[in-house]
């Protein structure tokens, strides 16, 4: 999926966008991930509230 | 104690903090992209050259060497060639070429001319037609590699139509009296180029062939069959 870095500039986002979807996959589980945890921490104040 | 069921999706606090954190995030990112961006397309110069410093958008002073479109197969595409090549895709930034019967044009005189040519580009709105870097319009042809569409070379039909012997000379006929020349069922009309003008924009349109696009387009002036040209006594 993650292939030889070959740009001219190294850069961070470069070497993730070496394959298909790879930059994109990485940002949206950043975004995504996070907010499993939101969840599960109003789920527990919801909860203990009621 | 048995858990009591409830509805984090229907909570209005679950939104809120998603919201804040996508948001932020986003915001983040975009500023650190900014930056990340801003390093990789800064200008080189001419010390970058001598140096044999590869920059993805070289010096101005590229206008006096010669430059190729060649495949390197360490990078898996085609990549600008400044000053010959090494055989393997490299730029050697040793190869000159006339530029308008000139070789040695210094920093100052290039980043004039390329000024010019971007002003000129702009003032004349190449891109209601044309398409530069990506922005622009598919009208007419895109101007990112014109300077190496074979074409304008020695085999192809724009020198022996504008009756001139170098690529550059030919551009700049080419782009003073558009409508003498007709190449394109899309003729390109008169702008009102002026001489000076022209020198410019083809500074421009060599410079602009030598940024590296990470091997866009693909397979560049390799389509022989793509060109006509023009039958030779």
């Amino acid at each position: 999926m993650i292939e030889t870095f070959t740009d001219i500039n190294y850069s961070f986002f470069g070497l993730l966008n070496q394959g298909p979807l790879t930059l994109s996959l990485f940002l949206h589980l950043l975004v995504v991930l996070p907010m499993f945890w939101i969840y599960f921490q109003e789920k527990k104040r919801l909860e203990s509230e009621n | 104690m048995s858990r009591k069921k409830v509805s984090v999706w229907s909570d209005n606090r679950f939104w809120q903090r998603s919201a804040t954190w996508v948001t932020g995030f986003a915001s983040l990112l975009l500023i650190w992209l900014t930056f990340d961006t801003m390093g990789q397309i800064s200008m080189g110069n001419q010390k970058d050259i001598d140096n044999h410093v590869v920059k993805r958008v070289p010096s101005a002073t590229v206008i006096n060497y010669k430059v190729e479109y060649n495949m390197n197969n360490h990078r898996g595409h085609e990549v600008p060639v400044i000053g010959g090549d090494d055989g393997k895709g490299n730029s050697l930034f040793k190869v000159k070429e006339k530029f308008f019967g000139r070789d040695d044009y210094s920093q100052k005189e290039a980043d004039a001319l390329l000024h010019l040519g971007k002003l000129a580009s702009q003032a004349k709105n190449c891109m209601d037609c044309h398409t530069l870097l990506g922005n622009g319009a598919y009208y007419a042809p895109d101007l990112t590699k014109a300077w190496l569409d074979p074409a304008w070379g020695k085999n192809g039909p724009m020198q022996a139509m504008t009756g001139k012997s170098t690529k550059e000379e030919a551009m700049a006929e080419f782009l003073q009296h558009p409508g003498k020349y007709p190449t394109h069922a899309r003729m390109m009309p008169n702008l009102g180029i002026t001489p000076k003008e022209a020198v410019g924009l083809v500074a421009f349109l060599k410079h602009m062939a030598t940024i590296d696009t990470n091997g866009f387009p693909r397979g560049f002036g390799k389509i022989k069959e793509g060109v006509v040209y023009a039958k030779t006594k």
